[in-house]
């Protein structure tokens, strides 16, 4: 079977263990638990009439205290953006770490996904912010890892995008 | 493979054995040939229950976790020859067999040729290191929490404050529509608030009067103060009082509305209600029967009153023209009465029949021993108005040296008493009257001219009562409730009759003949109404009802056999004589002189 390493970014606190925890389990916990180091999970999708096993590598929240390391990116077929739509400095944080793994791993396919959709009018990120994100290129979904809202589509987007991207050598 | 390198000292394995054990450490040798590691030494306990690789046996890479085997396929510096070289791997988390999970760390290294894998079971310091981020995240996701609170509760109060401002303008806007004068009081009467139309009022400036003591702001005069003073420190929560008169850039009536701040306890809100148009009309009202104690609502005299109102406002000289008896020191003293002395002396001297020394001492006062009789220093009646108004009736008659001494007054504002030769010095206004014609008296030699125009510099002139006889009703009756109040009498007034005699009488001694042949008619009447037949006789004689309005001089002839018959029929008393005739005693010596009668 087609294994795809993917690595979940964003900054600290944003919900990328509770995506993957939503998407392989399907289990939710309102208790922050940081990530220390990496966690990796495995997952199959099918895609079309393939089937992929996800391999997911959720990365340790970037902040002052942790830097991403660039080794962790490498191999990876694809990634995944999150954001925490109640805090705005987290999508700075997102496009930090977007140029950081081009620079690492070349334009391999990614999705954005801004989480906790379950406590919008909370929001900080607005509609301009977001629409500049998608001048840029970025693929923009919005979930919820509480009430399970748009993992599917997240992971799946991104299984078909590393399914129908053409592999391209780093340089 | 070899099973013993000359870099570990066989002496030594039980301890090292030991010692990896005790630090949760395997440790792997990487084969030269092929990417395949083998165990060295004894394994920790969690190795054994985990992978349960056994001395020496390779390691079954696709049995190891992703991040190991991932982290294995790639090429590592120290395994590449770089001297010294330890590469880690970063901790990565994964389950264990128990159904738990462990967080391991692999760290590449070589001693000598070997290519060693050490892999570690991070314990209770990456717990310890875990727990430390764990709750320095959570404290800045609670600043973010808080800080984010204090956004909004920054953005709801900047609303409030906006909206609050927009309610202020409003208010403003509408206070400004409406044009309501209002200012409010902090606890110590410091103006915190005025709205403009209370600034016209005040005739200041925002600047002139926020932050003052309302005692400093407010131009009212020190009577009106301490009515404010005291309807301010009132109780009640409405308190009006007024109208008070604000000498501001333009002179207003206003009554004064103070209401308790219901929000604030011990500011007030002062209401300043502008009731200047109403006090004028309130004024034109009263004055179209009166002004001061003349009486009257002719138009010759309502434009009296109007000429004293503009006189009062300047301080100069003013000659008073008019017959006698008109009321010219009636006209005096409501000039005094309206002027900024009104709170000074108003004195009132007649210059008639008076010698120049008499007149002198009288007006400028004498030194003891200045002549016979000045048995002590007096001042005179320009000393004795200082600050005030001095009348000096009948001034065409004053002789010529005291006309110089007047003249001098006038110009140098001080005088000099009889018997001294230090000058003092007097703030008088001097107002005159006169029934002569001092122009001609100027051009006859008896009256300086220099000193008319020192004294005509504002003039009124007082019609006759023939020239406003619409008045005589209203002076009749005036005089009449005066007389009856005087005497006790009970009248109710005139007969149709009485009045139309009145009404077509000449009246050569105007006003003063009218209130003297009124207190005749009081004296004789018997009933409740004045007749006909209670009236003087020359009223009566000489009445000319076929033409009521025709007004002929007497000849100097007719004038000279009228005052000989009063002074016969007052058997030869002069003053008696002048009341007969309604002039007054000056002007009745005045007359005798002018006419050649010789004083019996």
């Amino acid at each position: 079977m087609m294994q795809k390493k993917v690595c979940m970014l964003g900054g600290f606190a944003v919900g990328k263990t509770s995506l993957v925890r939503r998407f392989v389990s399907n289990v939710f916990s309102d208790h922050y638990h940081t990530t220390i180091g990496v966690t990796v999970e495995k997952k199959n999708v099918t895609v079309g009439p393939q089937d992929v096993m996800l391999v997911l590598w959720d990365l340790y929240g970037e902040d002052e205290f942790q830097r991403v390391r660039e080794s962790y990116l490498r191999g990876s077929s694809g990634y995944i953006l999150v954001m925490d739509g109640t805090r705005k400095a987290t999508l700075d944080t997102a496009i930090s770490l977007q140029e950081t793994a081009v620079r690492t791993i070349g334009a391999v396919p990614f999705v954005s996904i801004i989480n906790k959709a379950d406590v919008r009018p909370e929001w900080e990120i607005d509609e301009p912010a977001i629409e500049r994100l998608r001048e840029r290129g970025w693929p923009v979904l919005f979930g919820s890892a509480k009430l399970g809202q748009g993992v599917e589509e997240l992971f799946a987007l991104l299984a078909t995008q590393m399914i129908s991207a053409p592999v391209l050598p780093r340089d | 493979m070899n099973s013993r390198n000359s870099d570990f000292v066989p002496a030594d394995d039980p301890l090292f054995n030991r010692v990896l054990s005790m630090l949760d450490i395997a440790v792997l040798e990487r084969a030269d040939e092929a990417n395949e590691f083998r165990l060295r030494g004894l394994p920790p306990e969690w190795w054994r229950q985990s992978v349960g690789l056994a001395d020496r046996t390779a390691l079954d890479l696709k049995q190891c976790s992703p991040f190991l085997q991932d982290y294995l396929a790639h090429a590592h510096p120290a395994w590449e020859g770089e001297p010294g070289a330890i590469e880690k791997s970063g901790p990565w988390t994964e389950s264990d067999r128990q159904g738990g999970t462990m967080t391991l760390e692999a760290t590449a290294l070589s001693i000598g040729s070997r290519k060693l894998l050490l892999i570690e079971r991070l314990g209770a310091g990456f717990q310890q290191m875990q727990a430390i981020v764990q709750r320095a995240r959570e404290k800045m996701l609670a600043e973010e929490v808080t800080m984010k609170s204090h956004r909004k509760a920054e953005t709801r109060l900047m609303g409030q404050l906006e909206a609050s401002e927009r309610t202020k303008d409003d208010a403003l806007a509408l206070l400004q529509y409406l044009g309501v004068a209002a200012l409010v009081l902090d606890e110590q009467g410091s103006i915190t608030f005025a709205s403009e139309r209370s600034l016209e009022i005040l005739g200041r400036t925002a600047e002139q009067v926020i932050g003052r003591s309302w005692e400093q702001a407010f131009p009212i005069p020190e009577e009106d103060r301490v009515k404010v003073r005291h309807i301010l420190d009132g109780g009640s929560d409405r308190r009006t009082s007024g109208p008070f008169c604000m000498e501001g850039a333009r002179l207003s009536w206003v009554e004064m509305e103070v209401h308790r701040d219901p929000r604030h306890q011990g500011r007030q809100i002062v209401v300043l209600n502008d009731r200047t148009e109403l006090h004028t009309l309130r004024q034109a009202l009263n004055e179209q029967a009166s002004f001061h104690d003349l009486v009257g609502k002719s138009p010759a005299m309502l434009r009296v009153y109007q000429l004293v109102r503009e006189v009062a406002r300047v301080d100069t000289t003013v000659l008073i023209e008019g017959e006698t008896g008109t009321g010219k020191e009636l006209i005096a003293r409501a000039i005094h009465f309206s002027s900024a002395r009104k709170r000074k002396p108003f004195i009132a001297a007649n210059c008639a029949g008076l010698t120049d020394s008499i007149l002198t001492s009288q007006l400028f006062g004498h030194k003891r021993g200045a002549f016979t009789g000045a048995v002590n220093d007096q001042q005179g009646l320009f000393e004795a108005a200082d600050g005030g108004t001095l009348f000096l009736d009948e001034i065409g008659d004053i002789p010529p040296p005291v006309q110089t001494a007047l003249l001098r007054v006038l110009q140098e504002k001080e005088i000099t008493r009889l018997g001294e030769a230090r000058p003092r010095k007097v703030d008088v206004r001097v107002v005159a009257a006169t029934h002569h014609n001092l122009s001609e008296d100027v051009v006859r030699g008896s009256f300086r001219a220099d000193l008319l125009y020192r004294i005509r510099i504002a003039r009124v002139q007082l019609p006759p009562l023939r020239e406003r006889r619409e008045d005589i009703p209203l002076l009749a009756h005036s005089f009449l409730s005066q007389i009856c109040t005087t005497t006790g009498k009970t009248i109710d007034g005139m007969s149709p009759d009485t009045l139309r005699l009145l009404m077509s009488h000449a009246w050569p001694g105007n006003v003063r003949e009218l209130k003297s042949a009124m207190e005749f008619a009081v004296i004789s009447c018997k009933g409740k109404e004045i007749l006909p037949v209670d009236l003087p006789p020359e009223i009566t004689g000489n009445s000319v009802a076929s033409s009521p309005s025709v007004w002929i001089p007497l000849t100097e002839q007719d004038e000279k056999a009228r005052l000989l018959a009063a002074l016969s029929e007052a058997k030869g008393n002069r003053t008696e004589a002048a009341k007969r005739l309604g002039v007054s005693r000056a002007t009745f010596y005045r007359r005798l002189v002018e006419l050649n009668i010789p004083p019996r």
